[in-house]
């Protein structure tokens, strides 16, 4: 083995009444690309921050390039050659990509005055290290988010950097960009470059990753070189018991339900060109695709949040013109939107107001709002989605991301009777309330609602949908049913239609041009 | 378990008004300290006819704060309502009742466009009330203007008149604090605002009519603002359009003292009511000691700061 970059040793550390790390041993060589595994709360981010500096240990032993270290801050980690790029990106959006690149070294002119030219090309070396074709002069909120990615990369790669430590990156992207990001970071891998990689899609650590650590509430629950693991392992050392199954048990007879969700020939908006497809009651479909390939549009659109220019949706036997999500919920349609936080909860407020948030008028009597009424629905809702709050009372910003995502659940659940459209319902939620989950989804179905579910995830698309539809390019491209259903079929679809759609696309301008 | 407590985060506003209460307290025992006339009947009376202006356009104003906007007009429709209201009972004063509900319903209407630009132009409230203030100003002082009119003594009775000791000015204030209280935390549309203050987004995708629910909010604003010009006429018996200039900002002043945060979606008139009577009780007791009102500006400003302060969660 060549010598490690990183090496710690027993880690402490301590809050008030938590003990987030406990005795931590946790090495990274260079030129090794080591994932860090856990469920939310194991202790991940505690132990990047203490890595980046951010975060002081309590007790334990740093050794960065075989020399003890004690960082005071995050900058004096990050002059030492460890950089941290978070899943939330720092980014300025409206400074170019050379700014953000080297945000805190621009080169002066003799004058002592910023020089643009000599910056621009210090950017341009960093980003032809990884290879990019990104224009430096380019403002960073034009960019795709995966190259947004590579110009925080890029950032690390102005200095001397030995460690890269990766925070999720793949949440946000998906398909190619992420493939993109793998080449890249095989590259540093390449360059001697100790790379510390997380992420909750356990596919992609054994895409990528040399060696992974497990930590399991604040321990290290197992080091392993990859090739020595399987999925199951993984998951039983992360979530500290095995999990039988995953996914639930599709029902033993195919459901034979009547259709509650006809659309035809959709056409709204710039992203959704040509959409048809159907959910009958007690159904799961899976919708999968790249991002950017209108899924998110198509689904506004059934719930009456986006203008039809063209085509039809039906629900139930008649045909609908939505004005708006209202409509929609009186409609019985609910919709779990992909970004809770932004588009879901109302994070300041108590897990009972937002369960009753588009039922008031169910808790309102003589005009008035009745707390007990309100808190009879929180409580059976909180009880039936096994809900983790201290009370109904308790603000949702307090709780974890798999009990938000409930929350939601408890939420729509009652106001979608016929059909509940999810987007991502398992984004940034960790492995044992994934589970959950996908067994909550399942109880719905078989309670004989329509679930329309749009994913990323392909495990979770394969393992839980009665029947997928891929969309590529705002249109659907591929039905798949029972047995055909794989990540290979759904890959196939998605990305052969992509290349052939963006051929299509290039075709016409050349010859207008 | 009140129905304040199931929808917000008890400890962060609690902390809000335990400060703002002990800071009262401290006013109340140096108040009671320097002057035996400070803790009477007759100065609570007065109290509560110096604060009546203050705390209406404040209410409205909480409204607007807990929506996640901002009323810059209030101080200008306050003048403009003073002007409009002396000017007209001058010239029919036996028109009382007409003069009143005129008032009400323009005011209420200027609010409600304030709102419905505010939608239409997709732009923050700040800039719409900042753009109506400078209109209705100028429209005021197109109208009048020096300080003029006058009103009939029914109406300066509204500012100075009494129930027994009770004066009208403390029954109207608490009455439309306890009925706003009970809007906000027992109806639909109050809980609704609280939902669009707290995540726009989120509250169109629940189904709830945002547009509306602005709307209803500027014009309980302008409503507000308009009752107040109609006390301040009365406590002045002129209409002036000058005089509620300084009212835009002092109004914002008992709303975040009162721990309604300025993001919108968290905080109440409770804690308005609270830093109401801190501001109120703080002049008013400066007044007292003799204090010129150039240091009443300076002390206010300090204890602004210092509550606000005080409570913001600390990061480590």
């Amino acid at each position: 083995m060549s010598d490690p970059v990183l090496n710690l040793k027993a880690i402490e550390k301590y809050y008030p009444g938590v003990k987030p790390l406990d005795r931590v041993d946790f090495s990274v060589q260079s030129g090794e690309i080591h994932a860090l595994l856990g469920e939310n709360g194991a202790g991940k981010s505690t132990l990047t921050r203490i890595i980046g500096g951010a975060t002081k240990p309590d007790s334990g032993v740093i050794e960065y390039c075989g020399q003890v270290v004690h960082w005071r801050s995050p900058k004096q980690a990050r002059d030492a050659g460890i950089h941290v790029i978070h899943q939330e990106l720092a980014l300025f959006p409206e400074l170019t990509v050379a700014e953000n690149i080297l945000i805190d070294n621009q080169p002066r002119n003799a004058l002592g005055f910023i020089s643009t030219s000599a910056g621009i090309k210090r950017a341009e070396e960093a980003l032809n290290r990884l290879g990019v074709a990104i224009a430096a002069r380019a403002r960073v909120q034009d960019l795709p988010l995966a190259d947004q990615q590579m110009v925080e990369i890029a950032k690390a790669l102005v200095g001397e950097v030995k460690l890269l430590i990766l925070d999720e990156p793949t949440a946000v992207i998906s398909g190619r960009e992420v493939d993109l990001l793998f080449d890249n970071m095989r590259r540093l891998r390449r360059a001697g470059i100790g790379i510390v990689y997380i992420s909750h899609r356990l596919e992609e650590i054994f895409e990528i990753a040399d060696r992974v650590t497990i930590l399991k509430d604040g321990r290290v629950a197992g080091v392993s070189a990859v090739r020595d693991l399987t999925r199951e392992s993984m998951i039983s050392m992360m979530v500290g018991r095995r999990l039988e199954q995953i996914f639930p048990a599709r029902p033993a007879t195919p459901s034979v339900g009547q259709v509650v969700l006809q659309v035809n020939r959709l056409r709204a908006g710039p992203r959704v060109k040509d959409v048809s497809l159907s959910v009958r009651a007690g159904e799961i479909v899976g919708v999968a695709g790249m991002v950017g390939s209108g899924r998110t549009e198509i689904a506004q659109a059934i719930f009456g949040d986006r203008s039809i220019e063209a085509g039809e949706i039906s629900i139930g036997d008649s045909p609908q013109r939505l004005d708006g999500p209202r409509s929609a919920i009186a409609l019985g349609l609910g919709y779990l939107t992909e970004s809770r936080k932004d588009e879901g909860l109302f994070l300041g407020m108590s897990v009972a107001a937002n369960i009753v948030a588009p039922m008031l008028g169910a808790v309102t009597k003589y005009g008035l709002l009745q707390a007990r009424m309100e808190q009879t629905i929180a409580k059976e809702q909180i009880a039936a989605f096994s809900v983790a709050t201290p009370s109904c009372g308790t603000r949702v910003h307090n709780l974890s991301g798999g009990n938000q995502q409930k929350v939601l659940f408890s939420r729509w659940s009652r106001i979608a009777s016929r059909l509940l459209i999810l987007d991502e319902p398992t984004r940034g939620v960790d492995v044992g309330a994934k589970v959950e989950i996908y067994r909550l989804i399942r109880e719905l179905a078989d309670k004989g609602i329509a679930v329309l579910m749009i994913s990323s995830e392909l495990p979770e698309v394969v393992g839980l949908s009665d029947r997928v539809i891929v969309v590529a390019q705002g249109r659907v491209v591929g039905e798949l049913e029972g047995p055909a259903i794989s990540e290979e079929s759904i890959m196939n679809y998605a990305v052969v239609s992509t290349e052939r759609g963006a051929d299509l696309a290039r075709g016409p301008k050349e010859i207008t041009a | 378990m009140s129905a304040l407590a199931v929808v917000f985060h008890r400890n962060r506003l609690m902390s809000s008004y335990l400060i703002v209460a002990a800071l009262i307290a401290v006013l109340l025992v140096s108040g009671a300290a320097l002057s035996d006339r400070f803790l009477t009947l007759r100065n609570l009376s007065n109290l509560f006819q110096q604060a009546v202006v203050l705390g209406l356009v404040s209410l409205g104003q909480t409204f607007v704060i807990l929506l996640g906007g901002i009323d810059l007009s209030i101080g200008a429709l306050v003048s403009a309502v003073t002007v409009a209201l002396a000017s007209f009972l001058e010239a029919q004063p036996d028109m009382i009742v007409v003069g009143l509900v005129a008032v009400l319903v323009a005011s209420s209407a200027v609010g409600a466009l304030n709102g419905i630009l505010t939608i239409a132009l997709r732009v923050h409230s700040l800039i719409v009330t900042l753009g109506m203030s400078s209109i209705i100003f100028g429209a005021a002082l197109m109208y009048r203007k020096e300080p003029g009119g006058s009103v009939p003594p029914v109406i300066e009775d509204l500012a100075y008149g009494s129930i027994g000791i009770v004066p009208y000015t403390a029954i109207a204030l608490i009455a439309v604090y306890l009925l706003a209280g009970l809007w906000l935390q027992r109806t639909r549309s109050g809980r609704m605002l609280y939902f669009v203050g707290g995540n726009y987004e989120s509250a169109r995708l629940n189904g709830i009519s945002v547009k509306w629910v602005t709307v209803l909010v500027y014009t309980l604003s302008g409503l507000c603002a308009g009752i107040a010009g109609i006390f301040l006429t009365a406590k002045t018996g002129v209409g002036d359009p000058r005089i509620g200039s300084a009212l835009t900002l002092q109004s914002i002043t008992p709303v975040v003292v009162g721990g309604t945060i300025l993001a919108g979606g968290t905080g109440g008139v409770f804690g308005t009511f609270l830093g109401l009577l801190l501001v109120s009780m703080l002049n008013n007791l400066l007044n007292f000691s003799g204090i010129s009102s150039f240091y009443q500006w300076v002390i206010q400003g300090i204890i602004i700061i210092l509550a606000v302060g005080l409570r913001t969660p600390k990061r480590d």
